[in-house]
């Protein structure tokens, strides 16, 4: 068995291309999340209602569903259902981020019920206007709470892009089984992409840790 | 915020010496179906110390809490410095800017340095500038005798220290009143004393004060007035060398028994 090196260097635009499009659907898809998880956590958020019930519903269904389902889902049946024409990254955006915000929402909601009720309370006794008290003693520490999970979120987002390959997104699995398929060097393409995920995800992973040992030098909690 | 727009109907004063700033009148505080204050009354003068204590759950906190609008009123009025509350936002906010507080658990900003905790209230809420804002944090934490723990974050801080600094950020809004919650019963006894002595000599500068405590030592020596609080009522109020010597009250005579 030989593993030829040169293959991969020869078809190295092509893989950049794969990861490329797998990193600019994950930070689109973060993006939305993010807007899509802030409005349901708000909904979260709320003691009782409709928008509390409707939250809690949006996250139950979309974390009950496996992101397969959901990416194939939007791409075969949606267009049907509403007799649009949304296109493979369009469903591709649409899926994750219907995904990734039951998850943001999750994220945000525990974030802010981390920052310590007694702080808030300071902050009015001391007459701090209230966009000063979100901006200053509110969102940071949320934030440094919720690093550690945004990243394993940003990482899990990442990794769902590769079942795009399905629906026909040119992202890694799709470019490394469609080069396979021509030069019969799977085992060369499937190697470098699992190495270029590697290598975009390892240092994340890094970078999560060491904000978190900082945040806890720091704040002891 | 104008000057005038803060003296109009409903803005702080200015009270003198012996005037009296703080006025409660029949105060009442529900929670659900359990009245927690039950018309309270009492007056406190500038620069007067008033110490209150009494059993747990008598609603020594509840009491504070409302005169700086951390709890809504159910009935009857606190003027603070000449703002009546029940009142609207604005009000709120003159009465927070007029009175600070000081918690049993600190509370200070756990992400932010020791400079940035002090800096913050009057900065955003003063309007003051950095520079007169830092030098209102570096004065105020040489008077609390901690000047060289400026750049450190809270979590580096004994609990004294930590109790200091969130002292000194109550200080920085230049309060006319402060009240305080227990500001001791969460330290350990070594670090007792050292509160003490800055409330001791923040009273000695005249500073009118509310201060919920279990210290009677503190009391004894310090306060001009002791309150006792049980089930929602203020049952004594009276100077301490008669507070402790003659109780007036069942209730205050059986809580005397244990604590002393
Ligand atoms: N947010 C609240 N909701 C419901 N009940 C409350 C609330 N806050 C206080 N209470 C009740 O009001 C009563 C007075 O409470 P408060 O905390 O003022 O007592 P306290 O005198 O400060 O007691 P302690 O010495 O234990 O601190 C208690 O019975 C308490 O359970
Ligand atoms: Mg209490």
């Amino acid at each position: 068995m030989s593993f030829d090196v040169n293959i991969i260097l020869r078809y190295y635009p092509e893989l950049l291309g794969g990861a490329w499009v797998a990193v600019w659907i994950t930070a689109v898809s973060l993006v939305c999340s993010s807007a899509v998880g802030a409005v349901v956590c708000i909904g979260r958020l709320q003691k009782h209602g409709a928008a509390s019930r409707l939250a809690t519903a949006y996250i139950d269904l979309f974390r009950a569903t496996p992101e397969i389902v959901l990416i194939i889902w939007v791409f075969y049946c949606l267009p049907l259902l509403f007799d649009v024409r949304i296109g493979r990254y369009g469903c591709a955006i649409i899926a994750l981020s219907a995904y990734g915000g039951a998850y943001m929402a999750e994220i945000f909601r525990a974030g802010v019920q981390a920052v310590p009720r007694g702080q808030i309370e300071a902050a009015n006794a001391l007459g701090i206007p209230i966009f000063h008290i979100v901006r200053r003693v509110i969102v940071p520490p949320a934030i440094g709470w919720m690093m550690p999970a945004l990243v394993n979120f940003l990482t899990e987002l990442l990794k769902a892009t590769s079942l795009l390959a399905l629906i026909g997104v040119a992202e890694l699995i799709f470019v490394a089984s469609t080069l396979g398929s021509k030069t019969f060097a799977y085992m060369e393409f499937y190697t470098a992409i699992a190495v270029i995920y590697f290598m975009i995800i390892f240092p994340l992973s890094v970078y999560a840790r060491r904000a978190e040992q900082r945040r806890l030098r720091r704040t002891g909690n | 915020m104008t000057e005038t727009a803060q003296d109009s109907a409903n803005g702080a004063n200015g009270a003198k010496e012996g005037d009296p700033i703080v006025l409660c009148r029949d105060v009442v505080k529900r929670f659900g179906d359990f009245t927690a204050l039950d018309a309270v009354s009492t007056e406190v003068r500038v620069g007067e110390v008033v110490c209150i204590v009494g059993p747990s759950g008598g609603g020594k906190s509840t009491f504070l809490r409302m005169i700086n609008g951390l709890e809504g009123i159910d009935g009857g009025e606190i003027v603070v410095d000449g703002i009546h509350l029940p009142g609207g936002k604005k009000d709120i906010q003159n009465v927070r800017r007029e009175v600070g507080m000081v918690f049993q658990s600190f509370n200070l900003f756990m992400h932010m340095s020791v400079r940035q905790n002090l800096i913050l209230a009057p900065m955003t809420a003063r309007g003051l500038g950095r520079k007169e804002a830092d030098d209102r944090a570096e004065r105020l934490l040489e008077r609390v005798g901690i000047g060289d723990q400026i750049d450190k974050y809270p979590s580096q801080l004994s609990g004294g220290q930590q109790q200091r600094v969130a002292i000194a950020r109550a200080l920085a809004m230049e309060p006319r009143v402060m009240l305080f919650d227990e500001p001791t019963s969460a330290l350990d006894p070594e670090m007792i004393k050292e509160v003490l002595d800055v409330m001791r000599e923040l009273a000695e500068s005249g500073m009118t004060m509310l201060v919920v405590t279990h210290e009677m030592g503190f009391a004894r020596e310090v306060a001009g007035r002791v309150l006792f609080m049980a089930d929602g009522q203020i049952l004594v109020d009276a100077p301490p060398e008669r507070f402790f010597s003659e109780a007036e009250d069942e209730r205050q005579a059986n809580f005397l028994s244990k604590i002393l």
